[in-house]
């Protein structure tokens, strides 16, 4: 999995491109808790080249969602593929994790 | 052709699990009367049983599994099988789905909502997790 980094606006956009899973599940819990230790505790991961997720990756996503909101922020998540949208469903994450169409929609408020 | 057998013999360690996802991702254009979702959901079990096996194998890095697919008309099958110490269940059947903000535990209860069949077994000193979904 690539991991890229960006600002937008006063968010953190996290772009996952390849699998999240066993393997590459801690890049992202690391990336999210420098991000939020920055000073950075809106985060929004972009999954649009995310082509699968499994449940190691489910974990870092509710890590870092944890970490964000302690930071008084939130992590929330877009371009979600169906893959991802259904493992979210089956595991009841997307109550807490909605799915976004995009970055700029789940920036929206911010 | 349905009917196929597909085999990967590996490490089970991490890197393992791509070898896993290749070979699911390749079969559907082999096969299309297996539909994307099914193929979807069946490599996102296959993925959580092998990550368990992962998770479990001991010794570490020296455990060795074999993969086994199959394609049949009316369902997709597998086993995994590995040579690493015998698999305990920390309770009776599948764990329920965790609730709440919890990191872990979320792997086998998700596998067994998108399988029709989902057994582990310890054989002649193996391990062997067989799973199957019938197509849609």
């Amino acid at each position: 999995m690539n991991l890229e980094k960006r600002m937008q606006g006063q968010v953190v956009v996290l772009s996952c491109a390849g699998r999240l899973n066993m393997t590459s599940a801690r890049a992202l819990r690391d990336a999210v808790g420098t991000t939020v230790e920055g000073g950075s505790s809106r985060v929004v991961v972009d999954l649009t080249n995310t082509s699968f997720v499994d449940s190691s990756g489910l974990g870092a996503l509710v890590a870092g969602l944890k970490v964000a909101r302690l930071a008084g922020g939130d992590l929330r998540i877009a371009g979600a593929s169906e893959q991802v949208r259904t493992v979210l469903n089956l595991t009841n994450l997307d109550r807490v994790l909605t799915p976004h169409r995009s970055v700029a929609e789940a920036s929206d408020g911010w | 052709m349905a009917g196929e057998t597909y085999t990967v013999f590996g490490l089970a360690v991490p890197e393992g699990l791509d070898e896993l996802h290749d070979l699911i991702e390749s079969i559907g254009e082999e096969h299309p009367h297996v539909s994307d979702s099914d193929l979807m959901l069946f490599e996102t079990a296959v993925i959580e049983i092998a990550g368990n096996v992962v998770e479990h194998a001991r010794p570490r890095g020296q455990v060795k599994w074999t993969f086994t697919l199959s394609v049949l008309p009316d369902r997709i099958e597998a086993v995994l099988a590995d040579d690493g110490v015998a698999y305990v269940a920390k309770g009776e059947g599948v764990p329920d789905m965790p609730v709440g903000l919890t990191e872990r535990g979320r792997g086998l209860a998700l596998a067994s909502r998108v399988l029709d069949f989902l057994v582990h077994e310890r054989i002649h000193g193996t391990n062997r997790w067989r799973m199957a979904r019938t197509l849609s």
